[in-house]
């Protein structure tokens, strides 16, 4: 079996990366901060590109797409600590909805949310607040019961702080109904809870790639000594190792999208497993890479700032690898 | 109308480049990329081009690479011709120019031809006069702006001082400025559509060219020697008296930047 990204994907996910490079650098992530927690023109590029309605079908305007081929470009998103919510739009909204609204429902908000015309708010239970909620025009919201769809003007908000600056929150006051109720709710809810967890999994993995980037461009410059202080031991092998961990989580990320994609019966627990270890990976680098910039890493003003923080609020959202470790454990164990 | 577009596939400029001590020419054995001063021609002659209209990609690179063609069929070009020749190693601007005026001529019929100003790698910034030259095209270099008027092409062409206007017949050939629009991303449509687009793979007896007067064979020039480029000198601090603008303005003016 050959466990490797297509030529497609792979040329897709550097197709955004390309565009993330351009339109998302860090200083239009830090401009984010202060103003609406996106980065203006953006999500339209998205659009057009194709990757919001990549796992819509072709008839709404999507290009029919499985979860395995979005899976690297979510990591490009991390990897550029997009403020947007890639994630939660194109790795959850679109194929939740696909799969489980009224076909007329399906039909009308794939196609909005594929040309970005529409914006959708996820909340899932677990989670503080949803990303975003302020411009939603439609939302996929979880009760007691199940997944519900609910349109914007029945919810209430209330603005939430993040750890992020970047991200912008709201708690979602709403009444659940019949008549908002998805007709598959508790299998939608489920589902749609691993796909978010292997996407923020994947976000994560983006994230201590630019990380480590930073502190290995950092270490290679910043004098000691007379000399770089990346040739330390005490340095390389700290990045080393978080390297190591890094490169090991991958793996288990794009086969958590797989598993989804192809159907696996264990696909739930191979998100629980991606987002373990994609959490725990972002941690060991996040640790390391400040700690090689010493004290300039805790300040705003670095970049590292920006990445750390993001990490710091995607670790916890989604379930933290705890959790995971323990619905993992729960799956094989029972 | 119809528009050929000069691209040039080039070594990524992100990783660090590498001579051929034995040429002395820069090493272009793996993965090419399409010049992003390329992609500015691409996307002027896609919207030159509009719906009625047909791109063709002509270009010149060792060892069949099309990664970079791939990418400006991505963004919309309708096909590409592309010179393959191990006998093409070492050829210089003038012989680039003919093979290329040769694929022009193969990529059928055209109402201009476009170009960049000069690659990002090596580079002699003459090629695109040389083509036009070869097949008794009038040329305008600098293009700012592109307007086509019926039969005839309208340049702004960038000029130390401003720009000039200038009217020309076509078919002709103009090499564009990087700011001469913005080039597209290529959509995941375009990516998937690039693969099946058609790149017709010649070789310099294809295009009826004798390989004895191509490449090194065929040069007319002569690499003798690589020196490295001189270390950047330090810069001139100034201590601001209230008066520093001065010298800033006095600075960029002698670089008539301002």
């Amino acid at each position: 079996m050959r466990f490797a990204f297509t030529d497609d994907q792979l040329a897709f996910a550097d197709a955004v990366r390309e565009l993330l490079a351009d339109q998302c650098d860090a200083a239009r992530v830090r401009a984010a901060w202060d103003g609406d927690g996106r980065v203006p023109g953006l999500w339209d590029r998205l659009a057009e590109m194709g990757v919001l309605g990549m796992l819509a079908p072709e008839g709404t305007g999507g290009l029919g797409m499985a979860d395995v081929d979005l899976v690297a470009i979510l990591a490009e998103g991390g990897r550029a600590a997009i403020p947007d919510p890639l994630a939660a739009t194109a790795a959850v909204a679109v194929p939740t909805i696909r799969d489980h609204a009224q076909s007329d429902d399906a039909e009308r908000w794939l196609a909005e949310i594929s040309a970005g015309t529409a914006r959708v708010g996820v909340g899932l239970s677990g989670n503080v607040g949803v990303l975003h909620a302020a411009d939603a025009a439609i939302f996929l919201l979880e009760a007691d019961d199940g997944l519900h769809l609910v349109d914007a003007d029945v919810v209430e908000l209330q603005p939430l702080d993040s750890v992020d600056g970047a991200r912008r929150l709201s708690a979602v006051t709403w009444t659940p109904s019949a008549a908002t109720r998805l007709p598959s709710a508790e299998l939608a809810a489920s589902q749609a809870r691993d796909r978010a967890a292997v996407a923020t999994a994947a976000e994560l993995c983006g994230l201590a790639d630019t990380m480590l980037a930073m502190t290995v461009a950092y270490v290679s410059e910043r004098r000691q000594f007379g000399v770089p202080i990346g040739s330390f031991q005490a340095v390389k092998h700290q990045l080393a190792d978080a390297l190591v961990e890094l490169e090991f989580a991958k793996p288990l990320v794009w086969r958590a999208a797989l598993s989804r994609s192809t159907g696996d019966p264990s696909a739930s627990m191979h998100a629980s497993m991606a987002k373990a270890a994609a959490s725990d990976a972002a941690h060991t680098v996040g640790l390391a890479a400040l700690q090689c910039h010493g004290a300039i890493g805790y300040t705003v003003e670095c970049d590292l700032h920006l990445w750390l923080k993001r990490s710091w609020a995607l670790r916890a959202q989604d379930g933290d690898a705890a959790a995971h470790r323990r619905l993992v454990e729960a799956a094989l164990l029972g | 109308m119809n528009v050929v577009v000069c691209v040039k596939q080039i070594p990524d400029p992100a990783d660090p480049g590498a001579l051929d001590p034995e040429s002395k020419t820069l090493k272009r054995d793996g993965k090419l990329i399409l010049d992003e001063s390329d992609s500015y021609g691409v996307e002027m002659a896609l919207q030159l081009a509009g719906d009625s209209g047909e791109v063709t990609l002509v270009s010149m690179a060792p060892n069949g690479e099309v990664s970079g063609l791939r990418t400006a069929l991505a963004m919309g070009a309708a096909k590409a011709v592309l010179v393959s020749d191990d006998a093409l190693k070492g050829s210089d601007a003038l012989t680039t120019a003919k093979v290329l005026a040769k694929a022009i001529e193969r990529a059928g019929s055209y109402d201009l031809i476009l170009a960049a100003t000069e690659s990002s790698d090596g580079y002699t910034g003459t090629v695109p006069e040389q083509i036009a030259e070869v097949l008794g095209l009038p040329s305008v270099t600098f293009a700012k702006a592109v307007t086509i008027d019926g039969t005839t092409v309208k340049v702004d062409r960038q000029t130390e001082a401003g720009y000039d206007e200038v009217t020309c017949p076509l078919p002709a050939l103009v090499s564009v400025t990087a700011g001469v629009v913005e080039p597209r991303y290529p959509s995941f449509k375009g990516i998937m559509a690039a693969k099946s687009k058609p790149v017709d793979q010649v070789t310099v007896a294809d295009l009826g060219l004798d390989a004895a007067n191509v490449g090194w064979a065929g040069a007319g020039q002569e690499i003798i020697e690589v020196a490295q480029a001189e270390a950047r000198q330090a810069g001139e601090v100034i201590e601001d008296d209230g008066e520093a603008f001065n010298r800033v303005v006095g600075f960029l003016s002698d670089l008539k930047i301002i």
